[in-house]
């Protein structure tokens, strides 16, 4: 195991384009020199990891690599892009898109993180201690593909959007979320075991969302299905029971929702409809 | 002697109506006179000399000091030169030919272009980017339709000829009167243009999403299982969707009403989804209304010179897109930006409190007609000319549909265009970074 | 400045030049006799040397190719281009920005290209982008189709009035050529219907596409304009259409006095089968056609299998295609005039409808005889983006390289095809006539597209040797040296060397200024003086571009019209 850390020498105050601090681009580069002159952008001026942080090399020698970022990292943009192997630590706040379309590997961030988390992941697995942004697991502007693979796990809350466009894998989020989560989904879960701020699976067409919490309102496009006392998420029996709706009908959509019957006691009239 | 000048056609700079039917008359190098404005552009024009800068200034020890046009040019170029993630606002009150100029600064600072649409209707373009628009020139409505609906929007108060050039009050070769059409107005309050439709549909506020997915599932001809939504008992809303199905050519007009309640761009995506929806039964379109008199413009620009409407960050050399990372106010909020250029508009009171504050931190260069609160912060400001009565430019209507403004009198004295203020601080950079 | 281009193979089709060793001699950006020995010599030996490249129909600029920039910023992020010491950044693919249009063109040898589809109203649009569109010469064909005025004078027989109409329009837009896109249709869109076929009635003008197609055809001989009529018929995309288009093609014959009409991105339109799992290619039907007939021109439309963004004026057909493939979809019509629509495509080689289109456009190529009749386009980016020309080529001088991308297609496409019966293989000159003279021969432009003392100094430089190279066989070098070409010659300038931008020039927009005896233009002014706000929501004096706003303008005047 190698293992490099990476210390800020600084305050930063513009954002650092950061895809070059990966795990695939460390170990190509095969002394911790070449590291150092890895190049990133400090707004819009290019300079070297050595530049802005200390590199140091704590252990070296064997296939996995490590990154560990202790400090703040919350401008660092774009860390772990595309990453296939390898796992990155942030001690300390982490910036937006960590992780973006990363395929295997582990980031864990013992603190908060920026927007767009995991967008576009296919692989791998992300840990998050602290509170998310939005558009965890997202697609890009325009585009169809979310998320499709690997799973992402944030402990606190997170905000708008979660798993937006999101087509499979798994968002775990501890806390809280704000509202839209699942918006546009087409396959994966998202467990919420806090509350959300409604309007769950907007416009999804397959994929399931679970919430142990409040779940704010449900849109008018959604049926009530059935009531179940278990949610299968993987190898996890969480128990319920649930309120489960089919939707987004606006869409002709089959996904589900999976919403706490106990804390969410104002969707009681639902119960007259399930046949 | 006296010397008036009326001139015919001129295309009014306020609001994203673009009227271009304003009657001026000029003399002796001053608004005399405005004709077929609205109180709006009349205010503009009749109050074009209040409150105007004159000459360029600069800060130093906390003090403002007159200089000269080079100075200021001087100071904004190394500030912009020197920084390493400047911000580049505003656009939506300049001309297109400035907002290239704009474009080419940004590019050679290496900095985020945004334009106030990241204020107002960013929300509608990236839900744009999703599910795309089934839109129109204003002309098609005027000739067409016979369902009208405002929605979050108040043009009496914002674009007080809308109504008469565009849509309900006005003649369209298929729609010659007024009982012709049918208008509604959905909003939170029974705003002014509530109070002249033929029907007010008062929904809950923040609930404007609720309100639209209910249509789209009526239009499915889905149950509503809740007996009222938004606020508004269901059944108004199977009768709004059978309105809608029954017109021949209907039109929904949105504003902030949906662009800055709660969901935001999926308010418009709902929107946007419901008229697409409704073209497999009949013709319905969707036209955003546009604030300012070249917001559109600026989105037009920035997307063709780069390939995105607004937001867009060149700092590494090449375009790049992600509203809410590279959109003004966020970049504010985070105290990303190191340096501003501001270019006919007023972060300092638009802007939320902590973007308006991190903003004021750092060194601004201001270029505006008038002073504002931003001015008032600024490191540098340099007096420009008022686009549209004392400069000419390129201009799109809300729209899409390109006019020309014109110069109808000379700016005050040692005061320039926006135009030439760019390209002179353009070319200073260029020659601080050794020329090119 | 004077330049002189030694030792190449010259292929230059309008003067009879077919691969011979000769030097071009280039003075204040034209073609010379000879130049002085003072002259910069560029050495072409075992090139090809061709004349500058001239595209017929792409759409590169204006109102809904912004619109499809804005629908699909995930278009843009993978490929794009940085900034230079002499070039802007952009982003490209399948609607690339302006800069990055024009240095991409010029990369491949390309020096003229015209924007084909442009709303009047929204003309001056298609000009701003054409100013920011780098190095290339342009022109753009404003729409007329769908017009209100011109339905109204065709249908009240008062051609005169709508030669005088148009010949205003042209000065007002600034534009080159009249342009139809589905006659009739999108004035029946803009109530959300379309119409069916030439004799079908536009509601509420009385008026068949029929009668429009002939009307602005008469005008088009009226004013004398340098270009026959460019057609997108009826019933684009939808199968069986290709007997729409022999209609329309022969719906103008008794009106030829040489070129009367020219049907664009024909792929599209040489359907047969009536729905899309019995679509069959009607390429045989339509050559025939073309073959017998000395009034038509065509462009191919040919697909790329790749994924492209679809953008038309025809606003009813860009409906379909959203519902069929589900893709988002813009719509923007024009008041009074035309609309445009936009949806993105995936063209799969797995799907037999787009392996059938694929083999459209190449069949259409390889049966019309006369390589002066059928040009190569992909409607970019309809049929996949303009830099995928060179591919184009390859399969159109290489059957093997037909071959090979069939054999990787949806094989019941393949096996209907007569692709795999048809021998022919371009060469060199027919290549040359179907990019650059066959086109500026079709469009007029009498000093491009050729080589020949007194035409503009547009010229493309290969490395390949077209004496030693065999196409059929190499047809990835052919590929690989038209994508970057060794140099492109701009108006006498090398504004490209091996595939990279050298020099940045700004290209001229060409227009036609046409005139018509006096007493008629003062009729059409007060005309439309009376009615201009009547029918559009802009002033009659706010909706004509002034020479002024073209960066650098270049009129075409034609003579007074013959009315």
């Amino acid at each position: 195991m190698t293992r490099i850390l990476l210390r800020p020498r600084k305050l930063f105050k513009v954002p650092i384009e950061a895809s070059a601090i990966s795990p695939d681009n460390f170990a190509a580069a095969r002394k911790v020199e070449e590291i150092k002159n890895q190049v990133v952008w400090e707004g819009n001026r290019p300079a070297t990891l050595a530049s802005i942080f200390d590199v140091e090399e704590l252990e070296q020698g064997g296939e996995l690599l490590e990154i560990i970022i202790e400090g703040d990292a919350s401008k660092l943009r774009g860390v772990g892009k595309g990453m296939g192997s390898g796992t990155i630590t942030v001690e300390g706040n982490a910036g937006i898109r960590l992780g973006e379309a990363m395929r295997g590997g582990t980031i864990t961030v013992n603190g908060n993180v920026g927007s767009w988390l995991g967008s576009r992941m296919r692989g791998g697995r992300i840990e998050v201690s602290g509170d998310a942004g939005d558009y965890v697991g997202s697609a890009i502007r325009g585009s169809t593909r979310g998320m499709s693979g690997g799973q992402i796990v944030v402990r606190g809350s997170a905000g708008n959007e979660v798993g937006c466009w999101m087509r499979d894998g798994m968002i775990r989020i501890g806390g809280n979320v704000g509202q839209f989560a699942g918006v546009h989904m087409l396959g994966g879960t998202i467990v919420i075991e806090g509350s959300s701020r409604g309007r769950i699976g907007a416009s999804m067409k397959g994929g399931r969302i679970v919430v142990l919490g409040e779940v704010g309102r449900v849109l008018p496009s959604f049926s009530i299905e059935e009531i179940r006392n278990v949610a299968r998420v993987g190898e996890d029996r969480i128990p319920g029971p649930f309120y489960v709706f089919a939707g987004d009908l606006a869409d002709d959509g089959d996904g589900r929702l999976y919403v706490s019957k106990d804390r969410n006691l104002e969707l009681r009239f639902y119960e007259s409809y399930i046949e | 002697m006296n010397v008036e000048n009326v001139i015919k056609g001129v295309v009014c700079p306020f609001c994203g109506c673009c009227c271009d039917d304003l009657e001026v008359t000029v003399r002796n190098n001053e608004i005399a006179k405005v004709e077929n404005a609205c109180a709006l552009g009349r205010a503009k024009f009749e109050r074009w000399n209040e409150g105007r800068i004159v000459r360029p200034s600069i800060r130093s020890d906390g003090k403002i000091l007159e200089t000269s046009f080079a100075k200021a040019v001087e100071r904004s170029a190394r500030i912009l030169y020197d920084a390493r993630y400047p911000l580049l606002w505003g656009w939506s009150c300049t001309s297109c030919e400035a907002q290239k100029i704009g474009v080419e600064l940004a590019e050679e600072v290496g900095g985020v272009i945004d334009s106030t649409t990241s204020t107002c209707h960013g929300p509608s373009i990236i839900a744009v980017h999703d599910v795309g628009e089934s839109s129109t020139t204003l002309g098609e409505v005027r000739h067409r339709a016979d369902l009208v609906i405002y929605w979050g929007c108040n043009p009496l108060h914002a674009h007080p000829r809308h109504m008469s050039r565009y849509s309900v009050l006005s003649e369209g070769r298929f729609r010659k009167r007024r009982g012709e059409r049918k208008m509604i107005v959905v909003d939170v309050r029974r705003t002014a243009t509530a109070k002249i439709a033929d029907e007010f549909i008062k929904i809950e506020p923040n609930s404007d999403y609720e309100a639209l997915t209910a249509l789209r599932m009526c239009l499915k001809g889905e149950e509503l299982e809740q007996e009222s939504i938004a606020g508004v008992p269901s059944k108004k809303f199977e009768e709004l969707i059978d309105e809608m199905v029954g017109c021949q050519f209907g039109v929904i007009f949105f504003g902030l009403g949906l662009t800055m309640s709660a969901g935001k761009s999926r308010n418009v995506d709902a929107a946007l989804s419901l008229v697409r929806d409704l073209n497999s039964k009949t013709k319905f379109v969707i036209v955003p209304m546009r604030g300012h008199f070249n917001v559109t413009g600026a989105n037009e620009v920035f997307a063709w010179q780069t390939g995105y409407p607004f937001a867009v960050d060149l700092s590494q050399g090449y375009p790049r897109y992600n509203p809410g990372e590279t959109s003004g106010v966020d970049i504010a909020t985070r105290h990303d930006c190191d340096a501003a250029l501001v270019v006919g508009s007023d972060p300092i009171s638009n802007f939320p409190l902590e973007a308006a504050r991190n903003l004021s931190s750092i060194p601004i260069i201001c270029i505006d007609p008038h002073e504002t609160a931003t001015t008032s912060v600024s490191d540098t400001v340099i007096p420009s000319a008022i686009v549209g009565i004392e400069a000419e430019g390129t201009v799109y209507r809300m729209d899409g549909v390109p006019l020309l403004l014109r110069k109808l009198i000379d700016p005050p004295e040692g005061v320039s265009k926006d135009t030439e203020i760019l390209e002179a601080i353009l070319n200073e950079v260029r020659r601080i970074r050794g020329g090119r | 400045m004077e330049l002189l281009i030694k030792n190449g193979y010259v292929v230059d089709p309008a003067n009879g030049i077919d691969c011979e060793k000769l030097d071009i001699a280039v003075r204040g950006g034209k073609i010379v006799e000879e130049v002085s020995s003072s002259a910069k010599i560029l050495d072409a030996s075992n090139m090809l040397v061709m004349p500058g490249g001239v595209d017929i129909h792409s759409h590169i600029a204006g109102s809904k190719t912004n619109l499809a920039r804005v629908l699909r910023p995930e278009d843009h992020f993978r490929d794009f281009e940085r900034r230079t010491a002499l070039t802007r950044s952009g982003v490209g693919h399948s609607v690339p920005s302006t800069y990055t249009t024009g240095y991409r063109y010029a990369r491949m040898g390309y020096t003229t290209v015209i924007e084909p589809a442009t709303p009047p109203l929204k003309a001056r649009h298609t000009h701003d982008e054409l100013n920011d569109t780098p190095i290339i010469d342009k022109a753009c064909f404003p729409l007329f189709g769908n017009n209100w005025h011109v339905m109204e004078y065709l249908k009240n027989g008062d051609l005169e009035l709508c030669a005088a109409y148009l010949s205003w329009m042209l000065r007002a837009t600034k534009g080159y050529a009249i342009k139809i896109v589905n006659p009739g249709g999108v004035e029946a869109w803009h109530w959300g219907g379309n119409v069916v076929g030439l004799d079908s009635e536009v509601p509420h003008f009385g008026i068949t596409p029929r009668e429009i197609v002939r009307g602005l055809c008469k005008v088009n001989k009226m004013l004398k304009l340098p270009h026959a009529i460019h057609v997108h018929p009826n019933n684009l995309g939808k199968p069986g259409n290709y007997l729409t288009t022999i209609k329309t093609m022969e719906c103008v014959k008794d009106l030829a006095e040489g070129a009367s009409i020219h049907i664009t991105h024909c792929q599209f339109t040489s359907f047969k089968g009536e729905d899309w799992s019995t679509l069959r290619s009607g390429a045989q039907e339509i050559a025939r056609y073309v073959n017998r007939n000395d009034h038509v021109t065509i462009d191919m439309g040919q697909i790329i299998f790749t994924a492209t963004t679809t953008m038309t004026g025809d606003g009813p057909f860009e409906y379909i295609l959203h519902q069929i493939s589900g893709r988002k979809w813009v719509n923007k019509d024009v008041e009074a005039e035309t609309g445009a629509g936009v949806v993105p495509v995936v063209y799969k080689r797995r799907s037999f409808v787009n392996a059938t289109q694929w083999a459209i456009g190449l069949e259409l190529a390889l049966l019309i005889e006369d390589p002066w009749k059928v040009y190569l386009t992909t409607d970019h980016p309809n049929g996949g983006p303009f830099t995928a020309y060179p591919r184009v080529v390859s399969w159109l001088m290489s059957k093997r390289a037909r071959e090979r991308t069939m054999s990787r297609m949806n094989q019941s496409a393949a096996r209907k095809t007569i692709l795999q019966s048809l021998e022919r293989e371009y060469s060199f000159e027919e290549i040359a006539i179907v990019t650059r003279a066959g086109t500026a021969k079709a469009l007029g432009l009498k000093a491009k597209g050729h080589l020949g003392v007194g035409a503009d100094a547009d010229i493309s430089i290969y490395r390949i040797n077209p004496k030693e190279i065999d196409p059929s066989r190499d047809y990835r070098a052919v590929r690989k040296a038209l994508r970057r070409a060794a140099y492109t010659v701009k108006d006498g300038q090398i504004v490209v060397k091996d595939g990279e931008i050298k020099e940045v020039v700004q290209g001229r927009t060409f227009w036609i200024d046409s005139r018509v005896p006096k007493d008629l233009e003062e009729k059409i002014h007060r005309e439309l003086s009376k009615s201009f706000r009547e029918y559009y929501t802009v002033g009659m004096e706010n909706y004509f571009i002034g020479e002024g706003e073209l960066a650098r303008s270049s009129p075409i005047y034609v003579g007074e019209a013959k009315v």
